[in-house]
Formats: C-alpha cells, structure tokens, sequence
C-alpha cells in the first residue's frame, strides 16, 4: 500500500447520518499534518460509516487521533477506531479466480446470510462486496464474490440453489458480464478459464 | 464495482421478464460438398454439419448457464442448397433434404435453414430443382427450413418466379394438408434476403459470409413490453418520446447480452462471430407479443389507425439502441409482426380489426413482411403470387428486407382457426379480398425492373 506519508492508519468512523461527517474527520486528520489515502463511506438504514487509510509524515499515537475526531463531532458521538495499518496489500486469491454475483430472494428469517456465507468460505471463495435488505417479509441478499476458477460453476450453481430450496429461497449464481453488458458502457472483461 | 440497482434490474430482466436469447444460429457453407454421386454428396454433408455442430447445443447451455441466460433455440443455417443440387434432380434434392434433416436431428438442433434458391434475376438449373422439390422436401422432412429470394433492389422482382411460388405454395399446402398446411411455414420467400439472419425460417449461409460463423437472435416483445409498463406506471407525464427512449434503452441492454452470448459460443466452437440480430420476435406465450406493445403504446385496437406510426417508432428505436451497444448488428432487426406466432395479433385478425393490407402496410416500416398469416386454401395461385409481389414492392423500393410467410389452409375459408402448434401458434384465417382481379397482371410475367434510387418521394 503506497501512501503519501510513511506512517499509516486504519481509521473507522460510525455515526448517525447527517451533514458535516466527512468535513469533521478530514478536518481533524488535516490538522494532525495527516493525508487521506483513500477512503469510503457507506449509510445503511440512517447509520453512518466511514473507513479511511491516512498517513502522516511522523509517528502518531492512534489515541490522538481518535480523540481529535470525538472532538470534531462534539455532540454526535462518533464512535471511532483507528490502527497503525500494517505493511499487507490485504487478501489476495492463490489461483485466478473470475467475478460471479449471487442474488438470493425469498421470506426473511434468522441464518441465511450465515448459510451462504459459510458455505462460500468452505468453497474459498472471497465476498468483496455484500448487500442485504429486508422488505416487509421478504429479504434480499446479493453477494458479489470471486470465484477460483478450477471450480465448476454449474456444480456450485446446483448446491447454492438446493440450499435455497431448503431455505425457501431463489438463488442465482451468474457472471459479472451479465450485469455489466446489461447497465454499464463498458466493455466485458474476458472471462477467465474455461467454463 | 456493479451497484445494488444495476444487479437488480437485470435480476428483473432476466427471471421476472424473461428475457433470454432466443436464437443462437450456426452458419456452415457447405459448398464444399458438391459431388457427382449423390450418395457421396450427402455423406460429406452429413460429415461437415456433425463435425462442426455436434457440440454447439451443449456449449450453448453451458454458456448460457454461466450468465443465468437461456438460450432458446440452437440452430443451424446452410449455404443455399441450390449450389449442391446443380446437375442432380428432384429426388437428390428429398436426398440432401433428409440428410440435413437427420444431421440436424443428431446434433439436437430443432431447424435447418438454407434449403435456399436466390432467383431474383433468374432461375439455374440449381434453383430450379431446389424449387420444385419444395413439397416434398416440406412434407418430409421436420427441421429443414427453405426460403427464396425473387426480389431484390438491384434486380428489381422476378414475376416468373412469383407466379411459380403462388403455385408452389398451394402444391406445398396440399402436401401438408393434414396439418393445415405446415408445410408452408418452413418457407419464406423474400426481398433482399439478408446473407446473415439468424430467424427461422429464412436463415442461409449467404454469399461472402466465412466458412462457419455464429450469428445470435435476441427478442425480448416481453422485456420491452413490461418497461413500457413500468415506467407509464411511475404516472409521469410521458410523450412518445419518452416512450421510444425506454425502448431504445432496452434494446440496447438486451442486444448486449445477446453479443455477450454470442462471442462466447463462439469462442468456444472455435468459430467467427457474426452478428446480433436484435429483432423482437414474439412468441405464442402471453405477454410475448408485439401487438402487446402497440396496445401499451395506446392503439387499442391493433389495425385501428396509428398501428402503422406506433410501429415504426416501436422499429426505430429498437435499431438505435441495438446500433449504439453492438458494432456487429445485422440480419433482419426489426420488429417482426407474424401473425400466428404473436398471440395479440391472431386476436386482433379474428375480431377483424387486423386486415391483410393494413398489416402490409405496417410491413413498410418494420421487419420484416406478411408472416405466418393463414389464407384461404382456395386463394387463385395467381392472387397469392400478387400478394408476394406486392410485399416484394415494399421491399424493393425501399431498399429493405421484405417477406412473405404465406399459409393457404387447405379446406379452410376465412375465419376458420387453424393451429400449427408450439412456437407457430394457431391464428385464424385471414381474408383475401378481391381473389383473382389481378391474374391477368401476374401472368404477364418477366421482371419489374429496379427501382431509381434516387428522387426518393
């Protein structure tokens, strides 16, 4: 991970969502002689949450910077977390591995993000984006996931969706290209392997 | 980094409006294959055909499993049989015929188009067989599929080879009489047939196409029916406009996913790829229907006034959001109106709403001609034929695709229902006005010259 700086931070910010989050946290790092690296923010269901690689040109006690972002945020209570950032590129897959999305529908109940996850996990396949939402009864889960590409695709087709059934759920497995070709202007990445 | 909303309004597409690839075409010249011995002729196309198309309909639901697309029907299109027939007779021609039909069968494919003859300057000896076999060949056979091309904007219209369809038609409805005369759906005869087309029953290996090449038909009246729907339900204030700009946005995702397709079958059969035909084909299926959409588009009753405005808008923005999202757009692409395959369209010609040349006249502004419409069995040969040449008019002057699906129901008068069954559906049978007051036109006979190109009003 290149960073401007040569010392780097995890720093993780969860508030209720309102205006001046982000202003109150570049703030707070801008005035530690910090830059930020990268960051990105997500709301779910009007809760707030912002995680941000900084680096800064001398060491820093995580402590400190934790407390200059409570003391940005006075009143709202950010609850904040920060790390020194370890010298890692995070995951990276052993083998080549291609983009699938699993979309899963069907009548909310207790367990089903840990049915799928857990079987995606014996499988060594990597989620590196998540989404699910409850409806009324329904819920919704859709898992954006990369998959080795020496499994086959219709076997884990076919265990996904008899683990559906059990669940009372459709689920699809399907390639990435499918949902670029349909909404983005882009061309397709090559798949990779065979099918 | 796909977003929520783009997974799942292609989930939407996919599983709640079915869309799918309807069509994947695997073009195959056989020219190769011309012998002496018509023994030896039908081995090597027989041999050509498996060693090529044996693994296309498993590659195609591999292919399509992955994308969680179905592709529909797996087909295969031969160059015009008429090249291997020169030389040999009719019962060469029922040989070649029964060989395609069997090679078809054992590569699981469910029709073989190319059983062609392109005459619209005049008829070889090749033609000529391919031709006058057409009844038996029809009656025969279950997969193999025949078109003739009499017209075309260079040529202008063979009227000989009209009159000889108008005949061949009634000879090949007899020949199926059993089944309503079937046998006549698996003809088309055009103008200016393209060398590319992907549909049933009018798909051919044409001239300065490679030896083997997949072309891909995508559809979906359903998936652009229901955008329609929905965005009218969102109760803005639309004009037709906005209503072409849906069309032209679904178009565009559902070629897409058609080139996607298309490009990995075949990759993987180790062949070109040719084009996307992004036409809207309907199906006999509920909700699959062209007339559908013109009825969303406001024309209650289809046939009324405005059917032939709301279809040519339905036809233009289809081509504009088809041309933006693939450079390789070809065949016929256009909506296609056939009148037994489109549920709400046989309706309409029942309740007499939809006549013959109100649907010729919607056949100038969309793909593709007067289709699998059911006339009377005793229709003059001279009246069908003045029919076909009044569609190839349209064709030729105005430099497009034109066709006839003609069916002369033997026994049957108007308002009788025929049904052809699975995706040929069943219509009832149409008026043909004015039966045999242009005999006398259509036996002068010789060739309409082309048309001037220019001074276009």
């Amino acid at each position: 991970m290149k960073t401007r700086y040569p010392h780097t931070y995890v720093l993780n910010v969860m508030s209720d969502d309102h205006p001046g989050i982000v202003a109150a946290v570049s703030q707070s790092v801008e005035s530690l002689g910090g830059n930020i690296d990268a960051c990105s923010q997500t709301v779910l269901r009007g809760y707030f949450t912002l995680i941000m690689i900084v680096s800064t040109p001398e060491p820093l006690e995580p402590q400190q910077l934790i407390d200059r972002v409570r003391a940005a945020g006075g009143a709202s209570a950010y609850q904040v977390m920060v790390r020194t950032a370890m010298p890692s590129e995070g995951y990276a897959p052993g083998e080549p591995c291609d983009r699938f999305v699993i979309t899963a529908f069907g009548k909310d109940q207790p367990g089903i993000v840990r049915r799928f996850s857990h079987y995606l996990a014996g499988k060594d396949i990597n989620i590196v984006d998540l989404y699910g939402d409850r409806s009324g009864e329904e819920f919704v889960l859709i898992g954006q996931v990369e998959i080795p590409t020496h499994w086959d695709i219709r076997m884990l087709q076919a265990d996904l969706e008899e683990m559906g059934k059990e669940l009372g759920f459709t689920v699809k497995l399907q390639h990435e290209n499918i949902f670029v070709a349909t909404n983005q202007l882009r061309l397709t990445r090559a798949p990779q392997g065979s099918l | 980094m796909l977003r929520t909303d783009e997974i799942l309004s292609t989930i939407q597409m996919l599983h709640a409006e079915h869309l799918d690839v309807r069509s994947v075409t695997l073009a195959l010249n056989v020219e190769d294959c011309v012998a002496p011995s018509v023994d030896h002729l039908c081995r090597k196309l027989r041999q050509k055909i498996v060693s090529r198309a044996s693994r296309l309909v498993e590659i195609c639901q591999r292919v399509g499993a992955k994308y969680g697309i179905p592709v529909i029907n797996k087909r295969l299109a031969i160059s015009p049989a008429a090249a291997l027939l020169a030389g040999h007779g009719r019962s060469a021609a029922l040989a070649v015929a029964k060989t395609l039909d069997d090679a078809a069968a054992e590569c699981g494919v469910d029709f073989v188009g190319g059983f062609t003859a392109l005459v619209h300057k005049g008829i070889t000896a090749g033609d000529e067989v391919v031709i006058q076999s057409l009844p038996d060949v029809l009656a025969q056979t279950q997969r193999v599929c025949a078109s003739v091309n009499v017209a075309s904007r260079r040529a202008g219209i063979n009227m000989d080879a009209v009159h000889q369809m108008g005949h061949v038609l009634l000879r090949i409805a007899q020949a199926t009489a059993d089944r309503g005369g079937f046998g006549c759906a698996k003809l088309v005869i055009f103008a200016n047939i393209p060398e590319d087309n992907p549909f049933m029953a009018g798909a051919h290996c044409g001239a300065g196409e490679p030896e083997a090449a997949v072309n891909i038909g995508v559809s979906g009246p359903g998936v652009v029916g229901s955008a329609l729907k929905r965005r009218l339900a969102l109760g803005d204030k639309l004009t037709l406009g906005d209503l072409a700009e849906e069309i032209k946005i679904t178009s565009f995702r559902v070629t897409r996913v058609g080139e996607l397709i298309g490009r990995e079958v075949a990759k993987e059969l180790g062949v070109a790829f040719g084009i996307v035909d992004l036409s809207l084909a309907p199906t006999p299926m509920v909700g699959d229907s062209v007339g559908e959409i013109l009825r969303t588009l406001g024309i209650e009753r289809i046939g009324a006034p405005g059917s032939t405005a709301a279809i040519a808008m339905l036809n233009d923005a289809v081509k504009k959001g088809g041309l933006f999202a693939s450079s390789s757009v070809g065949g016929l692409s256009g909506a296609f109106i056939p009148v037994s395959e489109d549920a709400a369209l046989a309706e309409a010609v029942g309740q007499g709403h939809l006549v013959l040349e109100k649907l010729e006249a919607m056949t100038s502004v969309c793909s593709v001609g007067l289709d699998m419409i059911a006339i009377p069995g005793d229709t003059p040969p001279e009246t069908i034929a003045a029919i076909i040449a009044d569609e190839m008019a349209i064709g030729v002057v105005n430099d497009k695709t034109t066709a006839c699906r003609l069916i002369p129901v033997p026994g049957a008068k108007a308002g009788d229902i025929v049904n052809f069954g699975g995706l040929f559906g069943s219509t009832p049978v149409i008026e043909v006005r004015n039966p045999g007051a242009s005999s006398a036109f259509v036996r002068f006979g010789g060739r309409i010259p082309a048309p001037v190109h220019s001074l276009k009003n």
